[in-house]
């Protein structure tokens, strides 16, 4: 029996996990519930000895767990089978199982006998692994039962599983299934990670729900259906207000139809979707995140190239001049150059200003005073223009993406997640300005897995699930149940 | 690391490894120092080997300066230097005829086009193909050498055919020179005069600034519909017009014809000095004068001592790796956790 007893994690000011506890018995696969950011990967941290807790404590069998301790933890039995695969991809099957078993002395190492155990447990479990083939060579499907085994090797007690599923295609997934069960029916603890209430319906006896790092309730699968687990998921569904009478609907803005968006691996992402945006609107887009979120958002903005359909502004196809805003998810990925200067990330959306260039020359005392003046206006944290944008907090280089972009009012506007990983104050903030934008006629688009945030800023909300958009705005479309 | 940091380490630092070296090469440090001061900066003449020394390093220096900045990390300066001269050449032998300023304005011009059109090739494959312009770089600089050593020997051999050499360039294609004792000549002023044009470019210019976002973060270009790709092949075209140019003030103003020992390192020893410029081209000038000097001066320490120039390859390669060491500790990643 593998128990959580009051355990908290804070990164910061934040608190990923706060004050969780739960069992995991032996003979059972339990899973953990929850949406993006629910706590469900740090408590599976916690357990299998990768995150140290701040506060509480883990114990097997009442014996208290060297949490923090990773290899201590392997060597208790917890075995951890990662999302993303811990494999050498240019090893052999064979020679990554050795290199899990491995001891620390460098005596010779005979790779066929460390790897041994690991080839039998697959024959029992029915899977057919060719030790000697390469592992870049395997499809994803095979290299997670090679990750598997390698834990299985050790004889492992518990299991966790992180996502299993998230790679899988159908077929795949019921034969893990089956082979949950198996490890199940042989005594082992089997711990599953999942947003998908479908395969937990299908595969777990018991589940835990999380939410915004707190336990929510726990309960056998029997007890419970999947409407229920929903709403744990996601709480209380906030209800957007009913804002159609105070809409000053200044005009139609962008219309959306058919349109199909290509993703980087030449995959369908955006699947034929249609829809409205008036000027002086804020349309919400929510749902998981990997739905084709950010594919329909760059598509839109002209980001992305490889998309089928029509995007109209007011009727017709896009202006060359059309004024387009977009402040992507990822700031530090795709929103800012950290390695320079406010004045020079400000000058992104800045340097095809007329005002600010003469010719092919930029007009340095004009820009810096410009950007002096974003500063002030957006409350930019900052002793000035040439500070480097790394040095900002992220409430401040998110108001920096934000300035840059709003600075003048564009009439279309994308935002992804603008608030990831801000605080009250600067969330405030960033919600007032998208508003004020609205308010001075700007199409919007606010991307958001953050339901409170859609709730708190959006006129309507549309889902996003496998790049389809749904106007079902009930709990389980949101969290894949009837997908 | 603030830029000022990192100056003033730089500052403190180089003469210290100086210090370092002449006591690991045995040398008395004092009278090291002085004689290799008295070579650099001691007379007109030692102003002048300085000033002839720094101005190659100088432009291939510029010339890094440019490529980096972009995130096109350009190793072929010694590549696009010995093109750029080729190129120009070329441009000696089948425009002979023309009057002295008229040709040497047009062989300098050859060079200009032959360093850009050399570094292009790699800008090209990467944007196109991916290739990283480190190798791609490297290679073409051993394309180059074999160039150079074919075209010396076949089709811009000198009139007689009995030398590995190209002509000698009539005296007025030549770059004008302070006075006949000395070799500084014209070529250090074009070189400073670039170092003030690339400063106003990468600070004071749009492209200038795109090239820049685009080195800091291409992703950021992208979201922004900014084509990257673009500015980083500008950039290696500049990159290699400076290296070629280079090239072509050697020709030019020092060397009068192309033989087998054109190839003397120069666009290598264009990287430590854009590195200890800090990439920036006002700084590359005192980078560039710094090791300029440190040649000149090793000259003349090499005239009482057994150890001649290696000395300041030593300084280089410690300098070098000094600063890497600093920038690598300076930009250490704390590790980061992720919050679920």
């Amino acid at each position: 029996m593998l128990v959580a007893h009051n355990v908290s994690k804070r990164y910061g000011k934040l608190w990923a996990l706060r004050d969780v506890s739960a069992t995991f018995r032996a003979g059972e696969i339990h899973a953990v519930l929850g949406e993006n950011g629910a706590g469900k990967s740090t408590l599976m941290g916690v357990l299998s000895g990768f995150v140290s807790p701040s506060e509480g404590r883990v114990t097997l069998d009442g014996a208290i767990v060297p949490t923090g301790k990773p290899f201590a933890c392997k060597q208790l039995g917890i075995e951890m089978v990662h999302q993303h695969f811990t494999l050498v991809s240019a090893f052999t099957v064979a020679e990554n199982f050795a290199l899990a078993r491995m001891d620390k002395s460098l005596t010779r190492l005979d790779v066929n006998k460390l790897a041994e155990p690991a080839v039998k447990i697959a024959a029992r479990l029915g899977w057919q692994i060719d030790p000697s083939i390469g592992v870049q060579n395997l499809a994803v499907g095979a290299q997670q039962r090679v990750e598997i085994l390698k834990s299985l090797a050790g004889n492992a007690r518990v299991l966790v599983f992180d996502e299993p599923t998230a790679v899988l295609a159908p077929d795949e997934v019921l034969d893990l299934f089956r082979v949950l069960r198996q490890l199940k029916e042989e005594g082992r603890i089997v711990i599953l990670i999942a947003h998908k209430l479908r395969e937990v319906m299908a595969v777990a006896d018991r589940v835990t729900v999380l939410r915004k790092g707190i336990f929510v309730a726990s309960a056998e699968i029997g007890h419970v259906d999947a409407e229920q687990l929903a709403t744990w998921m996601v709480g209380d569904m906030p209800i957007s207000p009913d804002r159609h009478d105070q809409r000053e609907t200044v005009g139609q803005g962008l219309s959306v139809r058919n349109l199909s968006v290509f993703g980087d691996r030449g995959d369908i992402a955006v699947n034929q979707v249609s829809f409205d945006v008036n000027q002086g609107e804020i349309l919400g887009i929510g749902g998981v995140d990997g739905n084709g979120q950010i594919e329909l958002a760059e598509a839109l903005v002209g980001v992305r190239v490889g998309s089928q359909g029509e995007t109209l502004w007011r009727g017709k196809p896009f202006a060359s001049n059309l004024g387009i805003g977009y402040v992507p998810q990822d700031r530090q990925m795709d929103g800012l150059a950290t390695s320079l200067s406010i004045q020079d990330n400000a000058l992104i959306s800045g340097y095809k200003k007329v005002q600010l260039r003469n010719g092919p020359f930029l007009r340095i005392k004009r820009i810096k005073k410009w950007c002096e003046g974003l500063i002030q206006r957006f409350a930019i944290q900052a002793p000035g223009p040439a500070t480097l944008v790394s040095s900002l907090s992220g409430g401040n280089q998110q108001k920096v993406v934000v300035s840059r972009i709003l600075d003048e009012v564009p009439s279309l506007l994308v935002v992804m997640s603008p608030t990831r990983g801000l605080d009250i104050k600067a969330t405030e903030f960033v919600h007032e300005r998208i508003r004020e934008a609205k308010s001075s006629g700007c199409a919007v688009i606010v991307i958001s897995t953050d339901l409170d945030e859609l709730a708190e800023l959006a006129d309507r909300t549309l889902f996003m699930s496998s790049g389809r958009l749904t106007e079902a705005s009930d709990a389980l479309s949101l969290v894949g149940g009837t997908a | 690391m603030r830029a000022s940091t990192a100056a003033a380490i730089i500052i403190i630092g180089l003469p210290l490894v100086l210090v370092l070296t002449i006591m690991v090469f045995g040398l008395p440090v004092l009278e090291s120092l002085r004689l290799m001061m008295q070579g650099a900066f001691g007379d007109q003449f030692g102003w002048s080997r300085t000033a002839v020394k720094t101005t190659p390093l100088l432009l291939t220096g510029l010339g890094m300066v440019v490529a980096w900045r972009a995130g096109v990390y350009n190793i072929g300066g010694e590549g696009q230097f010995v093109m750029g001269a080729l190129v120009g050449a070329w441009f000696a032998k089948v425009a002979a005829g023309l009057s002295g300023p008229l040709l040497l304005s047009g062989i300098l011009i050859s060079c200009i086009i032959g360093g850009a059109a050399w570094a292009w090739i790699a800008g090209w494959l990467y944007a196109k193909r991916g290739v990283q312009v480190v190798i791609s770089t490297i290679l073409l600089n051993f394309i180059s050498v074999q160039v150079l050593s074919w075209a010396v020997s076949g089709p811009l051999q000198e009139s007689k055919h009995q030398l590995l050499l190209t002509d000698m360039l009539p005296d007025g294609a030549m770059l004008p020179k302070l006075s006949r004792q000395m070799d500084v000549n014209l070529g250090s002023i074009i070189a400073l005069v670039a170092a003030g044009a690339l400063f106003v470019y990468l600070f004071r210019s749009s492209g200038g600034f795109l090239l820049r976002l685009s080195g800091a973060n291409p992703r950021v270009a992208r979201a922004n519909r900014i084509n990257a790709q673009r500015a980083q092949l500008v950039a290696m075209a500049l990159s290699g017009a400076l290296c070629g140019l280079a090239g072509g003030i050697e020709y030019t103003g020092i060397a009068g014809q192309l033989g087998l020992g054109f190839a003397q390192g120069w666009g290598f020893l264009g990287i430590p000095v854009a590195l200890l410029g800090v990439l920036h081209p006002i700084a590359t000038v005192a980078s560039a004068l710094y090791f300029g000097a440190l040649f000149a001066g090793s000259e003349n320490l090499a005239r009482f001592s057994a150890s001649g120039t290696t000395i300041v390859y030593v300084i280089q390669a410690m300098a070098v790796l000094g600063y890497v060491g600093l920038n690598a500790w300076a930009q250490r990643i704390p590790v980061q956790v992720e919050a679920d």
